[in-house]
């Protein structure tokens, strides 16, 4: 009896608790943006890399874009082909959880590859319709890094030439006149 | 009998283009001096061949005409059309040297969408984007959205200047001279510059919790592109990336001052303010501001997609703004923003193709014109109402007192009638293609009315002929047929004239 009894208690407490985070169902940016409403109040978790800017708000959030395109695992200078637009969504982080990432993405480098888990908000009426995801917990999977840039020497000294050129017809016209 | 243009024609044509290629080049030095302050040595790069061309091409313009050429009304219309069309393909040389573009008709889109203020883009991956190159983008639309010609005759007008003036879809002289004209324009766009900028820097800084650098980046950016009601952000998500009322907020103020006349601004500058009020134009944008604004919002209801009414008439209003003053700015997704059917669609596409005001930034019909439309059917109706003696006024306000002629209402009906056949030859193009009536109809009233929102349709993988398509409605709906009209008048002249 007492054995039924511890049972059904571990029942009911495994009932009530929380579901841990990998129980969040896993979906691409590019289904959140399709699936917007029918994913409205649901726990997901998304892998994509932070670009932009960190966004440090008084009300202990950080807010950031998160990209799950075709350039963040390889960017355009790395040798991606031009496919198309960034495809991202805006993730508010708790400061806590931000605090150690990697610079977000830009010209200079890639940002951090992060798995988020959190409540999707679509049209949040506590932020008048604004659509991003409550994160609640976060993890790097790829850290940030440096872009490499190769300076276009070809570009540089054509410029160089033809702004030669151009004051070389303007003093000799001058001259003429 | 068409008389065939003589190489005079072409001296005098080159030398104005040279003259304006001149005050591009001076332009262009900005970007290269902020790539070079970012240390961006690729674009550097780009940046010293664009300029290099114009300045080449300036200087050999300038010396190929006599100075004492004087420019025609055929004329500037014509260095207007060409100018509106060259510029872009050398302000493309940066853009395509960035590696941004799949094709190089891809770039030369996104100049001349920068360049009409339309932001339309094909650009990839604008979240990796030198800052140089994003500020390139923008500056395009502060240059095209104030005017190249402008910019130009801010520096000379000589004797052709007032057909530069008016061939750039210029309505009204605010001052006696075009130069002085031209330069209340300017001195009005450094007051907003000043404030929109600070303003939105601010909310960057302290409300957004950006780091102060990028704050004014940021600022600068969405300024040039919401004063001249162009459209491009520097992220990908346009406004939506910065989840701020405030921002929205700032950003709406710059949209409705681009979308206001010139003329208006002077009199909001130098009074009397009851006279802006009692302006046709001002009654008539606030008339289908007020209407298209209910329609959007009644369809948007329907949708189902927002759950309150804080976030339907929030995010309603701004992007019913933003099509109205022809911006192009959004705060949802193009993926979002294709599932407004019904209502939702018919107000944002009918606010798109009414458009801004004249001598503006904004492009579309105008309301000046539709307003005069609305005045000259109903003077009709009450011409037939009233017994046959009977006068019917036909005073109307416009910065002052003035009179709805035959001429007026003729020339209002045609340049009206030839938008809604621009608007018809896009959608009828993406129909062709398989696109959805919706889709096309919505993305062809965009880039004619140089609005700038998207449903989709433009993307990198869209067709050759209807990226053509687009590229020439933008051209087209920006300088308002008639210097386009007269450069095709001149092509044929040449090739058929005598």
């Amino acid at each position: 009896m007492r054995t039924l009894v511890r049972i059904t208690f571990l029942a009911n407490v495994l009932l009530f608790i929380p579901a841990p985070a990998s129980a969040a169902e896993e979906v691409s940016v590019t289904e959140i943006l399709e699936l917007g409403a029918e994913l409205a109040g649901e726990e997901i978790t998304v892998e994509g890399e932070l670009v932009g800017d960190y966004g440090f708000r008084d009300d202990g959030s950080m807010w950031t874009q998160l990209n799950g395109d075709v350039y963040v695992h390889q960017p355009l200078r790395e040798g991606s082909q031009a496919v198309g637009a960034n495809i991202g969504i805006a993730v508010r982080v708790p400061v806590e959880l931000a605090e150690d990432l990697d610079p977000p993405g830009g010209y200079r480098n890639r940002g951090p590859v992060v798995r988020v888990t959190g409540i999707w908000n679509y049209h949040d009426s506590t932020r008048p319709g604004e659509s991003y995801l409550e994160v609640q917990s976060l993890t790097v999977t790829e850290p940030g890094r440096q872009l490499n840039e190769e300076v276009n020497w070809t570009a540089l000294i054509l410029g160089a030439l033809l702004l030669a050129g151009a004051g070389v017809v303007a003093l000799l016209t001058r001259s003429e006149d | 009998m068409l008389i065939r243009p003589v190489a005079e024609d072409f001296r005098v044509i080159g030398f104005y283009m040279g003259r304006i290629f001149l005050v591009v080049a001076a332009a262009s030095l900005l970007p290269l001096a902020w790539a070079g302050i970012a240390r961006e040595w690729n674009p550097f790069g780009s940046f010293l061949v664009m300029s290099g061309v114009f300045a080449l091409l300036g200087v050999i313009g300038v010396r190929l005409a006599p100075k004492e050429s004087e420019l025609d009304w055929s004329h500037g219309m014509v260095v207007v059309a060409l100018t509106w069309l060259i510029v872009p393909m050398i302000g493309a040389i940066p853009l395509l040297l960035s590696g941004h573009f799949g094709r190089p008709l891809d770039a030369l889109f996104d100049a001349v969408s920068g360049l009409t203020t339309t932001g339309l883009s094909l650009l990839s991956d604008v979240d990796h984007l030198a800052s140089s190159l994003n500020f390139w983008r923008h500056f395009l639309q502060f240059l095209g959205g104030q005017g190249i010609i402008l910019a130009a005759l801010t520096i000379f007008a000589g004797t052709g200047g007032i057909t530069l003036y008016f061939g750039e879809a210029r309505d009204e002289r605010i001052l006696p001279s075009v130069t002085s004209t031209a330069r209340f324009i300017w001195a009005v766009s450094v007051v907003h510059l000043i404030f929109g900028v600070t303003a939105l820097g601010l909310v960057g800084w302290l409300v957004l919790g950006f780091e102060l650098d990028r704050s004014i980046f940021h600022g600068l950016m969405i300024f040039f592109a919401g004063f001249d009601t162009g459209g491009f952000s520097p992220q990908s998500t346009s406004i939506g990336y910065y989840h701020s009322a405030i921002f929205e907020g700032v950003t709406a103020l710059l949209m409705v001052a681009g979308a206001m006349s010139f003329g208006l601004h002077y009199a909001m500058w130098r009074g009397p303010r009851r006279s802006v009020f009692a302006n046709l134009e001002t009654r008539t944008i606030l008339s289908t501001f007020g209407f298209t604004m209910v329609l959007t919002i009644v369809g948007l209801a329907a949708t189902g997609l927002f759950v309150n009414v804080a976030g339907l008439t929030r995010q309603g209003f701004f992007q019913i703004l933003s099509a109205h003053t022809g911006t192009g700015f959004s705060t949802v997704p193009s993926a979002e923003l294709a599932k407004w059917g019904g209502l939702a669609f018919g107000g944002m596409a009918i606010a798109m193709a009414l458009g801004g005001m004249g001598s503006s930034t904004a492009g579309g019909v105008k309301s000046l014109r539709i307003g005069l439309t609305i005045k000259a059917v109903v003077n009709q109706v009450r011409q037939v109402l009233l017994p046959e003696h009977a006068l019917v006024g036909t005073a109307y306000q416009q910065s002052g007192r003035k009179h709805l002629t035959p001429a007026l209402v003729q020339s209002v009906m045609i340049i009206s009638l030839l938008y809604v056949a621009l608007y018809l030859l896009g959608a009828g193009i993406g129909l062709a293609y398989g696109i959805p009536l919706q889709e096309s109809l919505f993305e062809s009233v965009s880039a004619s009315a140089n609005v700038g929102l998207s449903v989709g349709v433009t993307d990198p993988s869209m067709p050759i002929l209807l990226e053509l398509t687009y590229m020439v409605q933008m051209w087209a709906g920006r300088l308002e047929f008639v210097a386009v009209f007269s450069l095709l008048g001149f092509v044929y002249a040449w090739v058929r004239g005598k």
